[in-house]
């Protein structure tokens, strides 16, 4: 344990407090959308009713990329990449690294979405940024994973301010775990029985102190991915290379080989997709071939972490043969510090190095750190009113942001349910969230008491998530019994999962916790101390 | 130096200073570091560890008593860093077309 004389754990009170307060509420949208974004593919599936399991790298796709190779221009074969979309069904990248008049560096080809027997869907030109848009079947989860990485702000601001709050996240972590005085004591205090705001506060500690190594990690490995493209490539670069931002990518992700023109038919992309599976243990999530069409074409077949294995795994193979070539470290071209380093930043943040499980507990932590935000925001309020400095309009705010905000959530995914069988579902899942954010921020407006709020909206939230399987089941959505025969029990347990949480959620409001709830927030903070 | 002129110094070191001297250090620490077996060490280490270097400069500068110290390692390591990246770009060779005047 740390101690720190009194004046600096005052300053560090202050700090951590502060942090969180400027930056709480934000952070909050930040670790909720990131909570459920943990699940986003199984939410991607329980919502379009996807019921295929098998991988799009486990069907023949080798002819479908060989006729996409001969219909696009040789200008756009410098790299081609795969990987799923939709029910299992594949997407087809080509392109090649430009710099943007502005001096971005981007990559510009043409994105093909293939259906499931290989045929063209859709077929969209222009830059990564301008072609990964959201589809009508993942609008959902799109959305989810948008919120999370950028809150909807466009690049690289919106990256910027998610780095930022990343930063005082850490910090609220680093200061949370150096003003603990009893550390060990705190993680077992829980009194249950005591008075409310003491209750709250031990809620608090409780939950922080757990999640402190989480915070840290969460943190750390959020903001180096936030700062990572919009700061910190473009700095080493500047650094290292003179600015050239492609020599640094080609040292970092590149397998340097000799380079060779000659044009040479691609190798069996299907006997290399199944290699891999067969020395990975799985399919690929991703694969990249470099210089299609060339003597000195590589693919690299990217996979999830072995059984036990925290890094992902990556194998390379001759791109004109087929042959194997070796397992390469997913960063680098022999194993390094750096590279295993950069390599376990992704499955620590994302906590998919063990499949379902670990991605529970990553969701566990993720609440617990939701808890965290809004007690500490609720806790600071309370003594500001009792040191007679109340500030009711921030009651309400945090009321209509920590409530509404799962509220929003769950009526998007509603309107997704209902929008995706007619093909609007890009448009009104955003629609729907902002709409609910306009309803809860005018009720935080019209109503004076933050309580009120609070209950209002769990009730709301809580009422839309006991309807949402029901909703799926209306629109088509495939049946318990169809999802699990066809291998896909995860869509009839996140049925569960909405009816549980929902059904929590009222009695949270209806239940047990009325007695405790009908207590005025400003308890007397002293006497609970 | 009054304690409020202390004060916003200390505010400038954990504020707009940690944030200006982690870059730096970003900058010039590609170009010590050693490169490692895969020669990748000193491009992609810097990229991982900056939220540290600013979390532990920002903490330095919020906990270290004595403002001096704060001031002595933060200009320290912007000197060293902001040196180094100055010195690799005064020793760049000329462009193709600078090299023909």
């Amino acid at each position: 344990m740390i101690h720190l004389p009194k004046e600096e754990t005052k300053l560090m009170v202050a700090v951590h407090g502060w942090s969180g307060i400027l930056l709480g509420l934000l952070l909050y949208a930040v670790v909720i959308t990131g909570m459920a974004a943990v699940f986003a593919e199984e939410i991607g599936a329980w919502s379009a009713g996807h019921v295929e399991t098998q991988s799009a790298f486990e069907r023949p796709f080798d002819k479908a990329v060989r006729e996409l190779g001969a219909r696009t221009p040789a200008k756009y074969h410098e790299g081609v990449d795969l990987f799923e979309i939709g029910d299992h069904n594949l997407g087809a990248f080509f392109h090649r690294h430009e710099t943007d008049p502005d001096g971005k560096f981007v990559s510009r080809g043409i994105y093909y979405q293939l259906d499931r027997d290989g045929r063209i869907e859709q077929e969209l030109h222009g830059t990564g940024e301008e072609v990964f848009q959201p589809r009508n079947d993942d609008a959902l989860s799109h959305f989810l994973i948008d919120t999370h990485v950028r809150l909807h702000v466009p690049d690289p601001w919106g990256l910027l301010l998610t780095g930022i709050l990343g930063l005082a996240m850490l910090v609220a972590a680093i200061s949370g775990l150096l003003i603990h005085r009893h550390l060990f004591k705190d993680i077992f205090t829980l009194r249950r029985k005591a008075n409310p705001v003491l209750v709250d506060r031990d809620r608090h500690s409780v939950a922080g102190t757990w999640s402190l190594p989480f915070a840290f990690i969460l943190a750390f490995t959020g903001s180096f991915f936030s700062f990572f493209g919009t700061i910190g490539v473009p700095i080493v670069a500047m650094a290292a290379f003179g600015g050239d931002v492609q020599a640094l990518n080609d040292a970092v992700f590149g397998n340097p080989a000799k380079p060779d023109a000659r044009p040479v038919a691609v190798g069996n992309l299907d006997r290399i997709a199944a290699d891999s599976i067969q020395r990975a243990g799985g399919p690929p999530i991703f694969v990249a071939v470099e210089n299609y069409g060339r003597a000195d074409a590589m693919v690299t077949s990217f996979h999830d972490p072995k059984a036990g294995a925290i890094e992902p795994m990556t194998l390379l193979y001759n791109g004109t043969t087929a042959e194997f070539d070796r397992a390469k470290p997913s960063i680098g071209t022999r194993p390094s510090a750096g590279g295993t380093l950069a390599a376990i930043m992704s499955p620590l943040h994302f906590g998919n190095f063990a499949g379902l499980l670990s991605k529970a507990v990553w969701f566990g932590l993720g609440f617990a750190m939701c808890y965290v935000t809004l007690t500490g925001l609720r806790l600071w309020l309370v003594r500001r009113r009792e040191a007679g400095r109340a500030l009711a309009w921030l009651e309400r705010t945090v009321a209509v942001v920590g409530f509404g905000l799962p509220l929003a959530l769950v009526v998007a995914a509603a309107a997704f349910l209902v929008a995706m069988p007619a093909g609007s579902a890009v448009f009104w899942t955003p629609t729907a969230f902002l709409a609910a954010s306009a309803v809860a921020i005018l009720g935080g407006i019209l109503m004076r008491s933050a309580d009120a709020i609070s209950r209002l909206l769990q009730i709301a939230t809580g009422a839309i998530m006991l309807v949402l399987p029901a909703l799926r089941l209306a629109t088509g959505g495939p049946g318990w019994g169809q999802a699990i025969g066809a291998g896909q029990p995860v869509i009839a347990a996140l049925d569960l999962a909405f009816m549980v949480a929902g059904l929590w959620m009222l009695w949270r409001v209806f239940g047990a916790h009325r007695r405790r709830d009908d207590l005025p927030l400003s308890a007397n903070l002293q006497a609970a101390e | 130096m009054s304690p409020t002129s202390r004060k916003w110094l200390r505010v400038f070191f954990a504020g707009p200073g940690a944030v200006i001297i982690a870059m730096v250090v970003m900058a010039g620490m590609a170009l010590w570091l050693p490169r490692g077996a895969a020669q990748i060490d000193n491009l992609v280490l810097p990229l991982v560890l900056v939220p540290l270097i600013w979390a532990a400069l920002f903490f330095h500068a919020c906990l270290d008593r004595r403002l001096g110290r704060v001031a002595i390692v933060a200009i320290g390591l912007l000197l060293i860093h902001g040196g180094l990246v100055a010195h690799k770009f005064m020793n760049r060779p000329p462009a193709a077309g600078e090299q023909a005047k």
